[in-house]
């Protein structure tokens, strides 16, 4: 008798734990990015991020019994090595898509169209969303970003119409919000762009600055990444130019959208890097809330160092893995398969009642199937004694731009 | 005239610093006539060498300058007893390939340490406020750039005109057979011609680091950046890449200060300085000091 109720019960737990393994899933989540090369400062701490994020929600039982598995690829930001990637990730089977540079997207915008793929890039360029439905930008675009820099130097400074000049990358990612800005200034924001510098690797920025000066440049909006702006930053402190407040008369005040911030600026350029004026529409730890310690808790719990807990591309990195992985937790909630299909129409469903706040962004993310640039307010920040503070409450710019 | 002056100090600067981390190619040209594709690599080690000293070590910061100098120049000695000693009569294009090896290795390598993917600065050593010359502004970074780089290249034209291994390894550079048939070790120069790239490019990479912060990306650009200043001042010649880095430094400067932002023109100090190179190779193909072979058959 004994024997054969220990049959008995070994049968059922056997056969409880075959229909469990059945009913389990795993769901791949997929990304390519500079973990080495070019921009790595910003793709490392990045996939950290998404890697996080991830055990974080299998640990928490996001999808229940369901589990994700992460695929990160360095592609050392090679346009050839994403495309083989992307390739390779498809035969896996992966539902969305985590995509980098702003290269690489414009690259392979026509694939994510064929393969019908949602994919979520962690560049912010307005031309990604051009002649594309699959691309869903994880906040407001580049130009954007300027736009709000532009429109609160108009806000905030005395005087006349401010004399600003652009300071930009020489490539795709720079240029880009350069005509949408010129744009905005057609449409009646009162602002005179005397001049758009495209930088080099420059050792010694005085001519460019004293140019600037001389034209009666009150502001200068950066759109590149830190390392020239550390530069430019550097010069203007040994010229004495630097504004000690917003729009000080005979100096300049500088400011930048996403790439040229955080604390990797500080790091570069510690002293010079003071009144800068950053605009982007992550929380920042340097501002505690719900969202930086629901980082700083998951950075903790897997063991990363301040560095990474701190940046703001580990901030970034986990929010597009958060969205991701609301939309499948949508989707099943809904009753639905999790596939490709399924999570582009919860992203597109992002908006209104149903609009998500990762607590990680400085509003909630709304996307829709006319708009496909997720957090649309931004906050400005300001270096304050060697740290971002934010400055005032973050705003939908007005002369924004959609595409 | 302040304006002029500022940039005619700010070019000779750039100039300096171009001129600096350019030393390392045309030592090694210069013995070996091969061009180190991983000049900027090592230019970058120099770099992190010295701040990892000053910041993990605790050794103060100049002290770590001149350390990371030194070591590099062991570092680069050995790379080319590993990796390049038992090149020597291959062909130079195999020897350049393994440069290119060389540059990736070292890549990993870093990637592999915080450096790879982190921006840092080294602390503040010099004081902040800058120099003041005629009206001009220069920071002490850049002032110590020019004075090391005025050192190196007078050490350095000191011990090729005067030191038996100086005199030597312009032997080499002119003829390895018959340096070798007068007794001169061949392979003995070529890993002192490495070492000495090894502690210019480590001076270069920590005056860099001071002026641009510590990125690696930035830093081991100048291997790339600074080629048109070896090429325009002969491969061979370390006078020739002290007046041409000047050159290049001075037209940036000037070209940056009078032509960009005017006439509808923009970019003109990234463009400019390759034009002129363009325009003296067809006159200069060897560069303006570089050593005219003539081969008779």
């Amino acid at each position: 008798m004994r024997k054969m109720l220990m049959v008995t019960t070994i049968g059922l737990m056997a056969a409880c734990f075959a229909v469990s393994t059945a009913q389990a899933e795993t769901y791949k989540l997929a990304i390519s990015l500079a973990i080495t090369g070019p921009t790595s400062d910003a793709g490392a701490p990045y996939a950290k991020g998404v890697e996080d994020y991830v055990k974080y929600a299998n640990d928490e039982k996001m999808l229940g019994d369901d589990m994700i598995e992460v695929l990160i690829r360095d592609d050392q930001y090679k346009t050839d090595v994403t495309k083989r990637n992307f390739e390779e990730f498809l035969d896996e089977g992966i539902p969305i898509y985590l995509n980098y540079s702003t290269g690489s997207t414009l690259a392979l915008k026509k694939d994510f169209e064929e393969e019908k793929i949602a994919t979520i890039p962690a560049s912010f360029h307005a031309g990604n969303l051009v002649d594309s439905n699959y691309i869903f930008l994880p906040i407001q675009s580049y130009s954007n970003q300027v736009i709000a820099l532009s429109e609160y130097v108009v806000e905030n400074s005395k005087g006349g119409v401010p004399k600003v000049a652009m300071f930009i990358h020489p490539s795709a990612f720079g240029r880009g919000p350069v005509e949408d800005t010129k744009g905005a200034v057609e449409k009646g924001l009162k602002m005179d762009i005397v001049e758009v510098v495209e930088h080099g690797k420059d050792l010694d920025t005085t001519a460019t600055l004293q140019r600037l000066m001389s034209k009666g440049v009150q502001y200068i909006i950066c759109h590149t990444v830190q390392s020239p702006v550390a530069v430019l930053l550097k010069d203007a402190e040994r010229l004495g130019i630097v504004a000690s407040s917003f729009g000080e008369e005979g100096k300049i005040t500088f400011l930048g959208a996403h790439y040229t911030g955080g604390n990797d600026l500080i790091d570069l350029a510690p002293t010079a890097s003071e009144n800068f004026y950053w605009t982007t529409g992550y929380t920042l730890t340097s501002e505690p809330g719900p969202g930086t310690d629901l980082q700083l808790k998951i950075a903790k719990k897997y063991g990363r160092d301040d560095k990474t807990a701190n940046s703001h591309n580990y901030t970034n990195g986990m929010m597009v893995t958060q969205v991701a992985i609301e939309s499948m937790r949508r989707a099943k909630e809904h009753g639905k398969e999790i596939n490709k299909e399924t999570l582009y129409d919860e992203l597109n469903a992002m908006n209104g009642d149903n609009a998500y706040d990762p607590l990680t962004t400085t509003g909630p993310v709304t996307f829709s199937k006319d708009d496909h640039e997720g957090v649309d307010k931004l906050q400005i920040y300001r270096v304050t004694d060697g740290v971002f503070k934010s400055v005032g409450e973050p705003f939908v710019p007005k002369y924004v731009v959609k595409n | 005239m302040t304006y002029f002056i500022q940039l005619l100090i700010s070019g000779l600067v750039v100039g300096s610093i171009y001129a600096l981390s350019a030393l390392g190619f045309v030592l090694i040209y210069k013995s070996s006539r091969v061009l180190n594709i991983a000049h900027g690599q090592i230019i970058a080690s120099g770099a992190f060498i010295a701040y990892a000293l000053t910041v993990y070590a605790g050794v103060p910061l100049i002290i770590s300058f001149f350390l990371s100098m030194v070591i590099t120049f062991f570092l680069s000695m050995a790379v080319e007893r590993v990796f390049l000693r038992r090149l020597i009569g291959e062909p130079i294009i195999s020897v350049i390939m393994v440069t290119i090896g060389l540059m990736s290795i070292i890549d990993g390598i870093i990637y592999l340490t915080p450096f790879g993917s982190t921006n840092m600065s080294f602390p503040k050593f010099f004081p902040p406020e800058p120099l003041n010359i005629l009206g001009a502004t220069v920071s002490w970074t850049q002032v110590v750039g020019v004075v090391l780089t005025a050192i190196i290249i007078a050490a350095l034209s000191w011990f090729f005109k005067n030191s038996t291994l100086g005199i030597s390894m312009r032997a080499v550079s002119d003829d390895q057979l018959a340096s070798m048939s007068i007794g001169i070790s061949v392979p003995k120069v070529f890993g002192l011609a490495w070492a000495l790239a090894g502690l210019t490019a480590a001076a270069a990479g920590g005056i860099i680091g001071n002026i641009t912060g510590l990125n690696f990306d930035t830093l081991h650009a100048f291997g790339i950046i600074v080629f048109p200043v070896v090429i325009l001042g002969g491969l061979d010649s370390i006078g020739g890449a002290v007046v041409a880095g000047v050159i290049m430094g001075l037209i940036q400067q000037f070209a940056a200060g009078y032509l960009d932002g005017n006439w509808g023109l923009q970019g003109t100090a990234e463009v400019l300085p390759y034009i002129i190179l363009l325009i003296l190779l067809l006159f200069k193909p060897h560069g303006l000091f570089g050593t005219h072979e003539i081969e008779r058959v």
